[in-house]
């Protein structure tokens, strides 16, 4: 495969394997300015590829290269690349406020404060900052933390599943953050299981099946493939059989059914649609809305339908 | 650097391990304080009080057990945690995070084992302080060298206090004991040998069971230097999770 010159990340036929077990099949694509998402169910491999082009991991085979250099054992380049691991652990006793200075000193910047300060202003947490980060909820830990992961305003970002955690709220933030990081011309490459996370902000995706990178491009011709098939998404409400009895009456549902712990799974081949919808729709019947979810078994065989075509 | 040594003080600083190490540090002080009032006109006082507390307690015990509980757990925390990729992904270079790991753990519990060991020799053995900084001295060496292997064994394993404990106990407290030369290559060996070397007069106990003093001091420094350095070899090549 040919790779564009102007490509910030370049892998190149990479595998990664574990004793038998292969991760990653040789793959290859490139990243360019902007927000790329990297797509899959659980197990697909999208944390062991973050893994490998951080340069955490070593390939098995293959080369990756980030801004023209190789990214294992290569500290210069690290000024320049930041990495969010999906793990949330985190050391606990420092605030907020103290893990983006403690970053910020290992990546040697001066003056620290201004450059703390921009980065916990970034992600909004300016009130919340002096709180220890066992303290904060889990989307609050993750904004710190990526507070953390640009304070070194950094030309590339990766970032692993950065979204868990979070409320519909904080996504729309976070959503907002990196939309405003990328036009300033970064390039950002974020991995999520769950194709609604990142529809809104990623102008490309890579979707990645078995270790295998299933297709690659722009997102909204993927998504017509996916919308082609039906679509299982969870709800949780607190009057479930008033929204369920709503729900049937709209033409693009498939079916509605109940689980055996009172949500409500509904089956649509227009899911986008859905999406909008049925939070609209909880609102207007005074109806408490808590979760919406895609079931990950639904998504996993529609990555799979991809595959297959 | 001075930011990595601090974290690493703090997360290896915690309060349980601090009272473990305390406890133990007051250990031989307490024992030498009992058994100097009640033997102190004996003649093998001395010569039981180097074969027992010096040697079995301090040096064959707690200086392992204290070190083993400590540095194991600089790099094994933080991959049993994940937070390892934290720092490698950051521009420095590994063997400063490496020294770092070693360095906090040779801190966090130097100055307690040094500590204990000289003023339970000051307090046993006639208040001799040429004997105190002996052992304080080969102590400090003992800390050192089992810090850093231990640090790499926790990189190295999950089950580093498993090698740890299997080394220390079987191939320095067992094999040691039956087969000569196993001194050559026993951290036990080189504090008790350098104990001995810096004041052979009051430590002359020893005479008949140390390596040379030469061959002490230069084994703590290589085993030292060569575990550091696998240390950095292995933070370049590993898969950080």
């Amino acid at each position: 495969m040919t790779m564009p010159a102007d490509s910030v990340i370049d892998v190149a036929d990479v595998s990664k394997w574990y004793g038998s077990v292969v991760a990653v099949n040789e793959v290859s694509f490139q990243v360019n300015p902007g927000i790329t998402a990297l797509l899959g169910p659980n197990g697909a491999g999208k944390t062991t590829m973050l893994h490998l082009i951080a340069g955490l991991a070593k390939c098995s085979d293959g080369q990756i290269t980030t801004l023209g250099e190789p990214v294992r054992n290569n500290p210069s380049l690290y000024q320049r690349v930041s990495f969010m691991p999906e793990q949330e652990s985190v050391y606990g006793f420092y605030t907020g406020r103290q893990l983006v200075e403690f970053s910020a000193k290992l990546y040697g910047l001066s003056p620290l404060a201004e450059a703390v300060d921009r980065a916990i202003q970034i992600v909004g947490m300016e009130d919340a900052q002096n709180r220890t980060m066992d303290g904060y909820s889990r989307g609050m830990r993750q904004r710190m933390r990526l507070a953390a992961a640009i304070v070194h305003d950094p030309q590339v970002m990766i970032l692993d599943e950065p979204l868990n955690g979070t409320d519909p709220r904080q996504r729309i933030e976070f959503q907002k953050v990196m939309e405003r990081l990328a036009s300033q011309g970064r390039t950002i490459l974020i991995s999520s299981h769950i194709l609604e996370e990142v529809e809104t902000m990623a102008g490309r995706i890579l979707l990645m099946v078995s270790g295998k990178l299933a297709a690659s491009g722009d997102f909204r011709a993927i998504r017509a493939k996916l919308d082609e098939q039906a679509y299982q998404v969870r709800i949780v409400v607190d009057q479930p059989r008033r929204m369920a009895s709503a729900i049937v009456a709209l033409d693009d549902v498939d079916s509605v059914s109940f689980d055996d712990d009172g949500s409500i799974v509904v089956l649509s081949r227009k899911v986008a649609t859905i999406q909008t919808t049925l939070p609209r729709m909880a609102q207007e019947n005074g109806i408490r809305l808590t979760r919406m979810e895609p079931i990950d078994e639904s998504l996993e065989s529609l990555f799979e339908y991809i595959v297959e075509r | 650097m001075l930011t990595l040594l601090r974290l690493s003080m703090r997360q290896l600083g915690g309060k349980r391990r601090v009272a473990l190490i305390l406890l133990l540090s007051i250990l031989p002080i307490a024992l030498a304080v009992v058994v100097s009032i009640a033997e102190g006109e004996d003649e093998s006082f001395d010569s039981d009080f180097i074969n027992i507390l010096l040697d079995g307690l301090m040096v064959g015990g707690i200086l392992p057990i204290v070190t083993m509980a400590v540095a194991t757990a600089a790099f094994g925390n933080e991959l049993e945690d994940q937070t390892l990729s934290y720092i490698v992904l950051k521009p420095i270079p590994r063997w400063h995070i490496a020294l770092s790991k070693l360095l906090a753990s040779v801190i966090i519990t130097g100055p307690l084992i040094i500590a204990s060991g000289a003023i339970a020799a000051w307090i046993g053995m006639g208040a001799d302080p040429r004997i105190s900084a002996a052992v304080g001295l080969a102590l400090f060496a003992g800390v050192t060298t089992y810090s850093s292997i231990f640090s790499w064994a926790g990189l190295m394993t999950t089950r580093a206090l498993a090698f740890a404990i299997v080394y220390v106990f079987l191939w320095e407290g067992l094999i040691s004991s039956f087969i000569n030369g196993v001194d050559y290559l026993s951290v036990r060996g080189y504090t008790l040998a350098i104990m001995h070397g810096i004041d052979k007069d009051g430590l002359g106990e020893l005479s008949e069971r140390v390596i040379e003093f030469p061959a002490a001091v230069g084994g703590a420094v290589a085993v030292s230097v060569v575990f550091f350095y696998l240390t950095v070899r292995r933070l370049r090549n590993m898969d950080v999770p």
